[in-house]
């Protein structure tokens, strides 16, 4: 057993710093204010004062830590995408997962598992080899692996799909990992927090108040705060704040959901991504399947369940691992995603002089988190685009300068 | 499943249907934002959304106006109300 | 010892069935109709399982499908619900979640450093250092999970049917039986499940001895079973609540997906555990648990029982008990006696000790229960000076309830604290959602009779149309059933809220110090409810403690959201029926026949190529060869088929096509190119015109559906006066391609094959062997061809004739493969594989296809009037040196240049006809515009050098498919 619990048997109280503070009144000016206590939002706070010495910031959040996407993914962490861009970005991210828990002090529970993409068809597998290409060549460790090798991989896959659409190979990507979500933004929250940031739960933002073009102070269900830089990080909530300064944007929300079965003995070490299925699973820490599929059809600023995406989902399991027929959904819910026509996130600048934005995360919002967090905090201290992050500007709509992800995007969380 | 209650065939499954999102009308001769502003921006925030469906088996579309947040049908529009015309 | 009772009334159990079966090992009898807890428990098996964390020993609960700690493993199955599943013959059962035996769980050493694991240690400790957490990890994924799955099992899938309704009655109680019963009369068409295998509710359990209800409940069930308006479902779940009252019924033969016009929810109330030191011991029970195993199984638990209640319900259980022939040791009130009236009267009478204002501090036992501490109560807490030691191997907990109103919450519904019942009862119902009886606090006989009549009554005026919302409360009881704080505290612990997580009271407080102040965050830190009950007997007491911490109401305090599903769903249940729609092509069995290797093109199978799969490469070159030389023939029915006809035909055309069709000739042909508003590649064809109002379109295979979709939006949003019909299916497709195609053709088609007559890009309807058809002489593959669009029934006798015919010559089928290579020769793209998702037509050479100046709108133009100044890429030809081997370089394979990503190879192919690899790469401006030669990195990382071509690389000129080809006339 290791050391660091000896401790909690030896003592009497439970004397362990909170993470968060307790609520307190609001300050009528900050130098920053971050919209949306999330994983982005928290990570955003947590590098503003660790690198930037920016501590006089307020990050608002309606509801409670973590509540939104942050703790609705499936977890999945992995850089390996299709644009040089995307890669560099989400390479980042993935080393900067890696080192998070000494960070924090906090154990994340981020564990290498390895990650198949599985190509059911020729067009998919020459979209794989792409990917492998592209991330082989900027150091991200991804490559195209037969049957063979899927099949001693995981073993328990039928890789004939039950006869219909048979697995033809799969992109390998080892660096794919899982974390424990809440956890990150918890982690980032008490970095932020023990470094003087303030975090005001179940704080509603109203209106953002401008002139001439320049943020001047946010409106909330708890009154006025003047500030020269607010930044939306908000997701699935982001039309509603784009909407407050008059900004117009590609950004429409579409519910997202998961399921996770009952749990059971460990037997799934891999994260297992089927594109023409529309299925992805792993398998948690507790022993659940944690299971995902695409995106819902409709535009939809909700989080309800529909029945049609737990039929469809086991329906495709069943093709990939027909044993898992015996096991039980236990719980589904959804998270609302912030869509892209490019697949690519939207950060950065704006129009409007002392807004910013981190949007447009669709799916792929977690991994992101401590890269966007870092280079969004960079931004806002040094007022421009850090260069990760200039391709996802929100004039490369207006200049037709999209990011070509789209391609590899079937599913992919 | 939800159902959609349409003019004529009645209710249906939403599985029937294709989405096709808000109702957005090509501004002819626009200046190059306006141009990109139409290609790529969306009316993204909660709304009464003025939007059109298509039915797969039948081959025809719906025009409805559906509160984005409550997921309800507000109203069916008759297509002509929202038909246009493009330079030929 | 024996367990087993004297037959009951309302018993589940067949006593002339005997079931044998094995649990660890060991063999058990038991009677047809027990669960396997209650099989177990007839045999004094009281330890079913162990916890998840501390494996403590763990008995039976509820008897109502929340035991998560008697979880089973069977043969077939993890994690069987060993409470409500019913035993079969020759089951051989394990505990789930068990290191050796129930009695003996190595494992549970794990308690002894049980203080050394607070609340969310995990998160506290194993990350340092970094390296030794894959270690840590793996040891702790050792301990997760319950069951275990056999990756051999097969897949199971059940069966799915769908029904309608009127009403939906969730619930065959009092409650659910007398509502249903109510609108069936009132001619309303209802469905009414009960998640048991019998229906009667309570009122077999908890009121089995009360002979004031025996002539109701007989005529209820009478009523329910035979109306000629109701259709009941026993053993059935209502799984979840969707949009537009959309419930999944989960039954033993598979899942209904029912459709109703209203839901009235009779659903319950779910009985709460109380907290003391060790309250998880095997012989601590829900009260209504042991009814449920009296009444349904014939089975007592034990001899000696202590009753904890603060309502009513304590004292009828504290009466069946005795009835069974429990000794009752003693009555522990945690309020006044004077509150429970008869019910205390009648206990009272029977000799049984009633302690009011008490409380047990502490049950006591080695694997099960042996004793409990009860003292009086002094405030919340225990009086230890006046403590007493009660002798028993049973407690009945009868301390509270919460309403089983998981669906009313998914449909939207709210719920509130009512103080005078101690319990959350229905506040804002959504439209078309009702309640009734417990679960909106009706307790009495009486007051459920009363409340199910008038829900009934409101949901058949709803039905009607007519608004009549009643008053929700009028029927409420005016004394409380639950405590409002069942807990006693204890300094050593081990008195546990969640028993699905082995959470003790202390770790919700320190979870709460430690910030997680908010119901949500608690949950997620804590893991409080997110166990297999899904938080049934847990969430009301963590809500109780977080508001008292907080010195909120239970209100303000709210509760975590209620998610689908209400009860776990096997996913054989939820996958149904597999169904993979796949489309074949008429000439499919001669295809096969024929030695076809298929693959899978979007929904289609298709002909890859024919031959034995050893000698595929020589295949595709043979065929290749067979259509330069000679002649080939392709099935090419998947392609899109659709006919356009009306007045506005070639407006519609113009809009949706770049180029313009509107000055196409009568009996021509246009290649026909379709972008989105953005300027991006979506789809290319041919556009044929048949008459000035009738045209017939070609799409691509897997866009077919969407062009469909896209020129239908036209006609109906911009007014067009236009038909459209979708042909795709009814039509199949032939491309008879080389040179001796006109040759073989004309003998059997009353069209004129003459060049004057049937000109390159020409279209013609006919006959060919018989058949109406449409010849369209075009020629993707770069030969003089044709391609034969005629019904689908007329396709195999043609082909098969064509084959004949074409003997002579050396005809030869080819498969999509060699279709690939020679049209990459004439260099033809393909959509998708030569273009992504933001290639547009200036990337791809395509400039003249987009006719800017000429048309005054198509869709996507005023986009590639900008992109056309700021092309950032460009498709351009390649080939490598003669005698560099045939599959060195791949599709996808980057172009590199000064170690810098300038491009990738989008198609590339041996080219037979030019005896050489070739291909396509798209290169990044600018170095498309240099000519230096490309080097490709291929898989074992070298650089590949390949040169430049222009496009196409066979027969520049075009001259082999239009006229200078040798004329044949017949």
């Amino acid at each position: 057993m290791p050391w660091q619990l000896l401790k909690y048997g030896f003592k009497r109280s439970h004397d362990e710093p909170r993470f968060f503070p307790e609520a307190r009144p609001l300050k009528k000016q900050y130098d920053v204010v971050i919209i949306g206590g999330g994983g982005h939002g928290m990570a955003c706070a947590y590098y503003l004062a660790k690198d930037h010495g920016i501590t006089d910031v307020a990050v608002l959040e309606q509801g409670y830590i973590g509540g939104g996407n942050t703790g609705r993914n499936t977890t999945i962490v992995r850089s390996n995408y299709l644009t040089p861009e995307g890669v560099k970005f989400y390479d980042t991210s993935v080393k900067l997962f890696e080192d998070l828990a000494d960070d924090f002090d906090l154990n994340i529970f981020y564990s290498t598992r390895g990650h198949f993409t599985l190509a059911h068809t020729d067009s998919a597998l020459r979209t794989m080899r792409w990917r492998a290409e592209v991330n082989k060549h900027l150091g991200v460790a991804s490559e195209v692996v037969d049957l063979q090798t899927l099949a001693e991989e995981v073993p328990y896959m039928d890789l004939t799909c039950a006869g219909h659409s048979p697995v033809l190979g799969a992109l390998y990507h080892a660096p794919g990992a899982v974390a424990r979500h809440d956890a990150v933004a918890w982690g980032y929250a008490r970095g932020a927090y023990n470094r003087g940031v303030e975090l005001h739960q179940k704080t509603r933002v109203l209106n953002i108040r401008t002139e001439k073009d320049e943020v001047c102070g946010v409106e909330t269900d708890r009154g006025f705060i003047s500030c020269r830089k607010v930044i939306s990080m908000v997701a699935g909530s982001t039309p509603r704040i784009t909407e407050m300064v008059g900004l117009s944007t590609p950004i429409e929300i579409y519910p997202l959901q998961a399921c996770v079965t009952e749990p059971v003995k460990p037997f799934m070490d891999t994260i297992v991504v089927s594109g023409s299925l529309h299925v992805y699973v792993s398998q948690s820490s507790r022993g659940e399947l944690v299971m995902g599929a695409s995106v819902d059809p409709s535009v939809l600023h909700s989080t309800r369940s529909s029945f049609d995406f737990t039929e469809g989902l086991a329906d495709k399991m069943l093709d990939l691992f027909p044993f898992v027929s015996r096991l039980n959904v236990m719980r589904q819910w959804a998270g609302m995603s912030d869509i892209t026509p490019d697949f690519a996130p939207i950060m950065g600048t704006t129009p409007i002089k002392g807004f910013y934005l981190d949007a447009g995360w669709g799916t792929w919002g977690f991994k992101a988190t401590p890269v966007s967090g870092k280079t969004m905090a960079w931004t806002l201290a040094q007022e421009r685009n850090h260069e990760l992050i200039e391709p996802f500007r929100l004039s490369r709509f207006a200049d037709f300068d999209l990011v070509g992800e789209k391609g590899a995007a079937s599913v992919g969380h | 499943m939800k159902l959609l209650d349409c003019p004529v065939i009645g209710k249906r499954p939403i599985s029937e249907f294709d989405y096709m999102g808000e109702i957005r009308i090509p501004p002819v001769d626009a200046d190059e934002k306006t141009w990109s502003e139409y290609v790529f921006n969306r009316k993204g925030a909660p709304c009464s959304l003025r939007e059109a469906w298509y039915h797969r088996p039948t081959g025809r579309w719906y025009v409805v106006v559906r509160n984005t947040v409550t997921d309800e049908i507000e109203a069916h529009v008759d297509i002509s109300e929202v038909q246009y015309e493009l330079p030929a | 010892m024996n367990y087993r009772l004297e037959p009951q009334p309302y018993e589940w159990i067949s006593r002339d069935k005997t079931i044998r079966f094995t649990f660890e090992g060991r063999e058990f009898q038991a009677f047809e109709g027990d669960s396997i807890s209650s099989g177990l428990l007839a045999n004094g098996q009281l330890i079913l399982g162990r916890s998840f964390k501390y494996h403590r020993p763990r008995g039976a609960l509820t008897l109502a499908n929340h035991d998560a700690n008697a979880l089973f493993q069977t043969e077939a199955e993890p994690n069987v619900r060993g409470d409500v599943v019913a035993l079969e013959p020759s089951m051989k059962l394990t505990a789930c979640n068990v290191n050796g035996t129930v009695a003996k769980d190595k494992d549970a050493k794990i308690e002894y450093v049980a203080r050394f694991l607070p609340v969310g240690f995990y998160y506290k400790t194993f990350h340092k250092p970094k390296k030794f957490f894959p270690f840590w990890e793996k040891m702790i994924r050792s301990k997760a999970g319950l069951g275990h799955v056999n990756t051999q099992w097969d897949a199971q899938r059940q069966s799915k049917s769908y029904a309608f309704c009127d009403l939906l009655v969730i619930g065959a109680g009092l409650s659910g039986m007398q509502s249903a019963l109510a609108a069936a009369d009132a001619q309303l068409n209802v469905v009414l499940v009960d998640e048991n295998p019998f229906i009667g509710g309570s009122l077999d359990y908890q009121l089995a001895h009360e002979p004031r209800v025996k002539a109701l409940r007989e005529s209820l069930k009478e009523s329910v079973s035979t109306h000629p308006n109701i259709r009941l479902y026993t053993s059935t779940l209502a799984v979840g609540w969707y949009t537009d009252h959309y419930l999944p019924l989960l039954t033993p033969h598979g899942m209904i997906k029912l459709r109703s016009r209203a839901v009235i929810h009779a659903t319950g109330v779910m009985e709460q555990p109380a907290v003391f030191r060790n309250n998880d011991l095997p012989g601590v029970m829900m009260a209504s648990g042991i009814q449920r195993l009296i009444s349904r199984y014939a089975v007592k638990p034990g001899q000696n029982a202590l009753v904890l209640t603060s309502n009513v319900e304590g004292y009828r259980a504290a009466l069946d008990m005795f009835e069974a022939g429990i000794a009752v040791v003693a009555v522990v009130d945690m309020e006044s006696i004077a509150q429970r009236g008869e019910w205390a009267e009648r206990v009272l009478a029977k000799g049984i000790r009633v302690l009011e204002k008490h409380g047990i501090y502490e049950a006591i036992g080695r694997q099960t229960l042996q004793r409990a501490i009860v003292a009086p109560l002094s405030g919340e807490s225990c009086d230890l000076s006046k403590k007493e030691i009660f002798d028993c191997d049973l407690i009945a907990m009868s301390v509270g309830w919460v309403p089983a109103a998981q669906l009313i919450y998914q449909a939207g519904g709210k719920l509130s604290y009512d103080d005078t019942l101690q319990q959350f009862v229905p506040e804002f119902l959504p439209k078309g959602i009702f309640v009734c009886g417990r679960l909106n606090g009706a307790f009495t006989v009486d007051q459920r009779i009363a409340d199910a009549k008038a829900v009934a009554q409101e949901a058949v005026a709803f039905l009607k149309g007519q608004k009549e919302s009643r008053d929700l409360t009028q029927y409420r009881d005016t004394t409380a059933h639950s405590h409002p704080w069942p807990i006693i505290e204890h300094p050593k612990g081990k008195n546990f809220i969640d028993f699905d997580e082995d959470l003790q009271l202390k770790d919700l407080k320190n979870a709460i110090l430690e910030g997680f102040d908010n119901i949500e965050l608690l949950k997620r830190f804590s893991t409080v409810g997110m166990g297999p009950s899904q938080g049934k007997h847990s969430n009301m007491n963590a809500i109780r403690v977080l508001a008292r911490s907080q010195g909120l109401g239970i209100n303000a305090t709210g509760s975590t959201t209620a998610r689908p599903f209400f009860h776990p769903v096997p996913i054989s249940a939820l996958a149904g029926r597999r169904f993979r729609p796949e489309r074949r092509s008429p000439l499919h069995a001669w295809h096969e026949a024929h030695q076809a290797k298929f693959m899978e093109a979007g929904v289609w199978l298709r002909p890859e190529y024919y031959g034995a799969s050893s000698a595929r490469l020589d295949c595709i070159q043979e065929e290749v060869e067979a259509v330069r030389s000679r002649l080939g023939i392709i099935d090419v029915s998947t392609l899109g088929k659709i006919e356009v006809m009306g007045p506005d035909a070639a407006r519609l055309l113009d809009l949706a096509y770049t180029m313009k069709m509107s000055t196409l000739k009568q009996g021509m042909t246009r290649y026909a190119l379709m972008v989105d508003d953005s300027g991006v590649i979506i789809d290319d064809g041919i556009v044929g015109r048949l008459a000035s109002d009738q045209f017939y379109v070609t799409a691509t295979t897997s866009h077919a559906d969407a062009t469909y979709k896209i020129l239908s939006k036209y006609v109906q949003f911009c007014g067009l006066n236009v038909r459209l019909v979708n042909r795709t299916g009814s039509l199949a497709a032939i491309n008879l391609a080389g040179s001796e195609s006109r040759k073989v053709l004309a003998p059997l088609t009353s069209i004129s094959l003459s060049e004057s007559n049937f000109p390159y890009l020409g279209m013609r309807e006919g006959l060919l062997c018989g058949y109406p058809v449409r010849l369209i002489r075009v020629g993707f593959v770069g030969e003089l061809g044709y391609e034969i669009h005629l019904p689908h029934n007329a396709a195999l006798e043609v082909w098969q004739r064509l084959m004949v015919a074409g003997q002579a010559v050396g005809i030869k089928p080819f498969g999509v493969e060699a279709q690939r290579i020679l049209r990459l020769e004439k260099g033809h793209i393909i959509i998708g594989q030569d273009t992504d998702g933001l290639t547009h037509p200036y990337e791809v050479g395509m400039s003249w296809a987009v006719p800017l100046n000429s048309k005054a709108w198509f869709t996507g133009k005023p986009s590639l009037a900008r992109l056309k100044s700021s092309c950032q890429r460009q498709l351009v030809g390649f080939k490598l040196a003669q005698g560099a081997p045939k599959n060195l370089v791949k599709e996808c394979h980057l172009v590199i240049d000064n170690n810098e990503m300038v491009g990738r190879v989008t198609s590339v192919a041996y080219s037979p006809t030019q005896q050489c690899v070739i291909g396509l790469v798209m290169l990044d401006q600018p170095y498309a515009d240099t000519s230096n030669p490309i080097h490709i990195r291929v898989d074992d990382g070298r650089l590949i050098r390949g040169e430049r071509c222009s496009l196409p690389f066979y027969d520049p000129e075009g001259i082999r498919q239009t006229s200078a080809v040798e004329e044949v006339l017949v």
